[in-house]
């Protein structure tokens, strides 16, 4: 797979040597940051926000690096967006990944899922393909685990979704993905690949860099294919925006105030004498 | 017309699909549309709840590629009944089903797709979904920009499943569709439950649940010491099991356990929705966090917004001295 050709459609016939694993890496403003609403009310404001990988994608790459440590081949970290894209890209590169792909251009900004997925497609494609690309369940942002559903769909491929165990047996060409549905309940499933799977929260353990990844990582192969590499027009997103509210708080709680012994105090009290579970 | 795609398991409706039913029938009739079911895979499916609910029509595909979920058969079939009857809007799940087909299906019928919504609003003639985002700290109203299908997943939870309005008398469908051409590219291998181990937190009248805000695992004895002196049971969120400072089987949400005691403690948890759906049926929930925003706060009962290390001591401690 090191030697293919970009822009050679996959086929079934590709021969591999490994496996080629894509990562797919979402940047999202830092959730531990406190949001503010943009003056439109369509969005937080991004200005001078720090970007970080949404943290589910960090289990996809582990994920992905893992395959490939065991499989050889490769492992190629994608993300789609500017300075931010860029920005997990690197650190995606230091972590282990062999190379990456920076989908930006202004025409993609503001893109939704289904529009993200698109351009993932069209990219994957243009690198000749792959085996399985690996996405996080979900993100930090929209956080509906649709783009690596919809992913699967553009590029035609099997897929799998909250995968907590992954194992891949290159010969057959099959992966076998552990899912996790509600309720604590498993399900196994094989996939004929090449597959789309979302890696659930606490897949894997996922490292860190070192030093010398970090290193590595600027030596590594870093292309940028803007909207007419891909062949896409400006992304048309086929819903409107009306606005961006803070939930409003139909809560019933009480909020009990003072110092930590007033406030216990008070609660104990309300446990007993109101809410009568003591 | 607005179609409504049941879940079931096991031979059973889920509650969600009731859900789903009642979110139909409220949009309907404020948009003047009629709602319809459909069953995939419906042989040996108990449709009792649809046969009675309010709605116009139960539509039923049977065929062996619909015995197992397998979300190529799913798309294909629901796609067969859109492409024949355009419905205004296709909702289903926001459930680890509906979420393996719904965005498949968006994009072989190149239509918008809104999910996770929680709830929805006639704006002019205009149907706006609110779906939540950034974790459930907001939520974002969209609108389709043209007409046409619009697909929709539910979270859970977002309308009440018992207040679905019954006394109708739908008409039955049964529809054929071929699926016999579609590859067969996911086999399912059987399901399993994970093991609860020894832990049982469904029949615990009292838990105190741990998150995150304890920081590290050695944290967690400030959870045990409390349950201890409440003589409840220890619970966690999901981030702490991640981390490994307690075993999976003490998981509460919707990937572990769900529980309703007569308390619920939640320390340094912030309250993610899969959280949330795994306990806020408890009879009283307090929440002891120091992010007066935390999700948390919006399902508790009492909350105390203050740093853990120091309301967690002097209440365990309160709680010892009253008990002697």
């Amino acid at each position: 797979m090191f030697n293919s050709i970009p822009g050679t459609p996959q086929s079934n016939s590709r021969k591999i040597s490994g496996v080629k694993i894509f990562s797919c890496i979402k940047p999202v403003v830092d959730p531990s940051a406190r949001f503010a609403i943009n003056e439109s009310k369509t969005w937080i404001k991004t200005q001078d926000a720090t970007f970080v990988a949404s943290e589910a994608d960090n289990y996809a790459l582990e994920e992905a690096l893992r395959l490939r440590e065991k499989h050889n081949g490769e492992a190629v970290a994608i993300s789609l967006g500017g300075e931010e894209a860029a920005k997990v890209l690197r650190a995606g590169l230091a972590m282990g990944a062999d190379r990456a792909i920076q989908l930006s251009d202004t025409k993609l900004r503001g893109a939704t899922e289904f529009n993200i997925a698109e351009a993932l497609a069209r990219a994957i494609e243009k690198d000749g393909g792959a085996d399985l690309v690996l996405t996080g369940v979900q993100s930090d942002d929209l956080g509906t685990g649709a783009t690596g559903v919809m992913l699967a769909e553009f590029l035609g491929w099997s897929h799998a979704t909250v995968a907590i165990a992954i194992s891949a047996n290159p010969e057959s060409k099959t992966l076998q993905v552990e899912r996790e549905l509600e309720g604590g309940v498993i399900e196994r499933v094989e996939l004929t690949l090449p597959s789309v799977v979302t890696v659930q929260y606490g897949a894997n353990q996922p490292r860190y860099a070192s030093l010398k990844g970090i290193m590595a990582a600027k030596k590594k192969p870093f292309v940028v294919w803007s909207a007419n590499d891909l062949g896409l027009t400006a992304s048309d997103s086929m819903l409107e925006v009306k606005e961006l509210v803070v939930p409003e708080k139909k809560s019933r709680v009480e909020i009990l105030s003072g110092t930590p012994e007033e406030s216990v105090t008070l609660l104990v009290e309300k446990l007993r004498k109101e809410a009568k579970v003591l | 017309m607005i179609l409504v795609i049941a879940e079931h398991r096991e031979g059973k409706l889920t509650s969600s699909s009731k859900e789903l039913v009642v979110f139909a029938q409220r949009a309907g009739r404020d948009l003047g549309l009629p709602v319809q079911a459909l069953v995939l895979g419906s042989a040996g499916v108990d449709l009792e709840t649809l046969e009675t609910a309010k709605i116009e029509r139960i539509i039923t595909i049977d065929d062996t590629r619909l015995n197992a979920y397998d979300p190529d058969a799913w798309v294909q079939a629901v796609k067969a009944v859109a492409d024949q009857r355009n419905p205004d809007l296709i909702v289903a799940g926001h459930t680890t089903q509906g979420m393996d087909f719904m965005p498949r299906l968006a994009v072989a019928l190149r239509r918008p797709l809104v999910p996770g919504c929680v709830d929805y609003a006639k704006i002019g003639d205009q149907l706006v979904l609110t779906r939540q985002v950034f974790n459930a700290k907001m939520n974002l109203k969209v609108a389709p920009k043209a007409e046409g299908t619009c697909l929709a997943t539910l979270v859970p939870g977002s309308f009440p499943g018992d207040e679905m309005e019954t006394g109708g008398t739908p008409e039955k469908e049964v529809v054929q569709v071929d699926l016999a051409k579609i590859p067969v590219r996911r086999r399912s291998l059987g399901l399993s439950k994970a093991s609860k181990g020894n832990v049982d937190l469904a029949s615990a009248s009292v838990i105190v649940a741990g998150g995150r805000g304890l920081k590290q695992k050695e944290n967690f004895s400030l959870i045990s010491e409390l349950a201890d002196a409440l003589g409840g049971a220890v619970g966690a969120s999901r981030p702490v099991v991640d981390a490994e400072w307690l075993p999976r089987e003490y998981q509460i949400g919707s990937s572990g356990q769900t529980v309703s005691p007569k308390l619920y403690v939640a320390v340094g948890i912030s309250g993610a929705i899969q959280h949330l759906v795994g306990m806020q049926n408890a009879r009283c929930i307090v929440a002891i966090n120091k992010d007066p925003e935390a999700p948390i706060f919006k399902v508790a009962h009492y909350g105390i917004v203050d740093d853990l290390f120091k309301v967690v001591p002097a209440l365990t401690k309160l709680v010892r001295d009253l008990r002697g």
